[in-house]
């Protein structure tokens, strides 16, 4: 479903965000991205979505081949897409309801289709009583949670979640993943970058670990810490 | 799958869009009025501009048409003979009518022509030769046929105005040449002033677009309410450039005639409908053509 070969960043300042990265994620896999802070996660993400082209490598998303893709045709690359961004990237001048309602506007969806998706997408979320708000009248988690609904509303065959529960708390956190793990049962493949420990230990999933650009370590059902779960931690 | 069936209008889409429109053209009142106030004086200036060239070219064309050749016999010419000039010119194929107007009758037009200017009374004797009026099928032939008449026999002079054909035939072609180059000027320098206006509010809204473009928005999608805006922009603009023209015209136009000592504009008449027509297509091409080079310096991603 998403397949990274040999895939090195460099952004115009010179930073090199990414080292020759090969990643193979199959249909229906839930992946954690795990790493310290500026170690490349976003920028990992942001080129399966084309924000930006790798200097170097090949990036297939869904068959199709992401890297030297035209302009005119990365709407539709995005389309088939679920983000999650880690600013959230809402529209300040559209009400929650709108901001959701716009991710299907743009894929040319009926009116009746979406004023039946749209609320069933922020019940899912818990954001229902609060539509008719707008992103700045929300606090940060419910602000995370509509732009989680907005990357749902799709039913995207792909969801990608930067950082999806940095301002949630535990219990919102808790709800927000077993939403993402009941999605992931019916087929979705999932990737998450995250920080948070205590959603990689629980869930037991797939964990995909960077450092300075590089994939380091890729188990099968990891722990947020290479080979540590919390316990072993807190009793150790 | 999604679209299966979307045959059926989707109002829901038209308000959205409009409203998106609406909203993008309220947000800033302050630049709106500066475009719609650009196009009014482009597309009014514009619209004088047409105005006088067309009134000129019909009234130079009028002018011509009245433009008529005099030729003066020599003296002591029989009827016979002035018949057989007749003819002669008459069959030319360019030559539209000749006249005869023997020494009398031209004497009489010179006398109620000169009425209350000069005592006609002076003229004790007929100074007048007879004289042959010829006039032109084309004004462009006038010269021709008279330079041909010159070379015919029993001929004194010809007299055609050559000065004042060769300025009109002139002007009507300068004015064809400056009046396309101003007009696209004109356009230019509004578009531009559009284009920068337009520039502003999206300016402002490019994080905006840059979210839309994430979410999967196509170009096209982004810029719909932009180029609606301009163009917008453009109709509003020319329908009060239009009413001002129009107001002047009723005001104005009378009285200018009155002051102006050519007879002949009152007579040279102006497609008004189509003039207006013309003017709001300018002034929406104007609007459409410049919100899409604005926005589309902030479509690259
Ligand atoms: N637009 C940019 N231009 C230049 N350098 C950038 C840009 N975005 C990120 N970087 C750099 O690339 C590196 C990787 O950044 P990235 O955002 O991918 O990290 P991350 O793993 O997502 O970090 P975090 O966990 O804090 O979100 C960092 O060193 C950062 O400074
Ligand atoms: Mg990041």
């Amino acid at each position: 479903m998403i397949s990274l070969r040999g895939v090195s960043l460099t952004y115009a300042n010179g930073v090199r965000a990414l080292d020759s990265v090969s990643l193979e994620i199959g249909k229906g896999d839930f992946v954690f991205l795990v790493g310290h802070s500026g170690t490349g996660k976003s920028s990992l993400l942001r080129m399966l979505y084309r924000e930006i082209a790798p200097t170097q490598g090949e990036v297939i998303v869904d068959g199709i081949r992401v890297d030297t893709l035209r302009q005119s045709r990365i709407p539709a690359l995005r389309r088939h897409l679920g983000i999650v961004f880690q600013d959230f990237k809402l529209l300040s001048e559209k009400t929650i309801w709108e901001n959701v309602a716009f991710a299907m506007q743009v894929t040319g969806a009926h009116t009746k289709e979406i004023i039946r998706q749209v609320p069933r997408a922020l019940d899912l979320v818990g954001l229902a009583h609060k539509s008719r708000m707008y992103p700045g009248e929300l606090s940060g988690g419910e602000q995370q949670r509509a732009a989680i609904a907005r990357a749902l509303v799709n039913n995207p065959k792909i969801l990608l979640c930067d950082e999806p529960t940095g301002n949630l708390d535990p219990q919102n956190t808790t709800e927000i993943m077993d939403l993402l793990g009941r999605i992931n049962l019916k087929g979705t493949t999932i990737v998450v970058a995250t920080h948070n420990q205590a959603v990689v230990d629980r869930m037991r999933r797939r964990v995909v670990r960077m450092e300075d650009g590089r994939i380091i370590t890729d188990e099968e059902r990891g722990y947020y810490y290479l080979g540590l779960g919390q316990g072993q931690i807190l009793s150790g | 799958m999604r679209n299966a069936g979307t045959t059926i209008l989707d109002w829901g889409k038209v308000r959205f869009f409009l409203g998106e429109v609406a909203r993008s053209f309220t947000r800033n009142k302050g630049m709106q009025a500066t475009a719609i106030g650009t196009v009014a004086v482009t597309v009014a200036m514009l619209g004088t501009f047409l105005f006088v060239r067309e009134i000129l070219t019909a009234a130079g064309g009028e002018l011509l048409n009245q433009i008529e050749i005099s030729v003066y016999l020599q003296n002591g010419v029989s009827i016979a003979q002035v018949d057989d000039l007749r003819t002669t010119i008459a069959h030319d194929e360019r030559v539209a009518a000749v006249d005869f107007i023997p020494k009398k009758q031209g004497l009489q037009e010179l006398r109620s022509r000169l009425k209350g200017q000069v005592d006609a009374s002076i003229l004790t004797e007929n100074p007048l030769p007879d004289k042959l009026r010829v006039r032109a099928r084309d004004p462009q032939d006038v010269a021709a046929i008279a330079a041909w008449i010159q070379t015919l026999p029993r001929i004194a002079t010809v007299d055609y105005g050559q000065r004042i054909v060769q300025r009109l035939l002139q002007l009507g072609a300068v004015l064809h040449r400056v009046g396309l180059a101003v007009i696209a000027v004109f356009l230019f320098v509004a578009g531009v002033i559009i284009a920068n206006t337009i520039r502003l509010t999206v300016f402002a809204r490019r994080r905006e677009i840059a979210i839309m473009q994430l979410v999967g928005a196509t170009n096209l999608y982004i810029r719909a309410p932009f180029i609606c805006e301009g163009l917008l922009d453009g109709l509003l603009g020319a329908s009060i450039a239009v009413l001002v023209l129009v107001a002047a015209h009723v005001a104005l136009w009378p009285r200018l005639l009155e002051a102006l000592p050519f007879p002949q504009l009152a007579s040279a008449g102006v497609d008004a409908p189509l003039l207006i027509v013309q003017l709001f297509i300018a002034g929406g091409a104007i609007g459409v053509i410049a919100s899409w080079i604005s926005v589309g310096r902030y479509l690259r991603t």
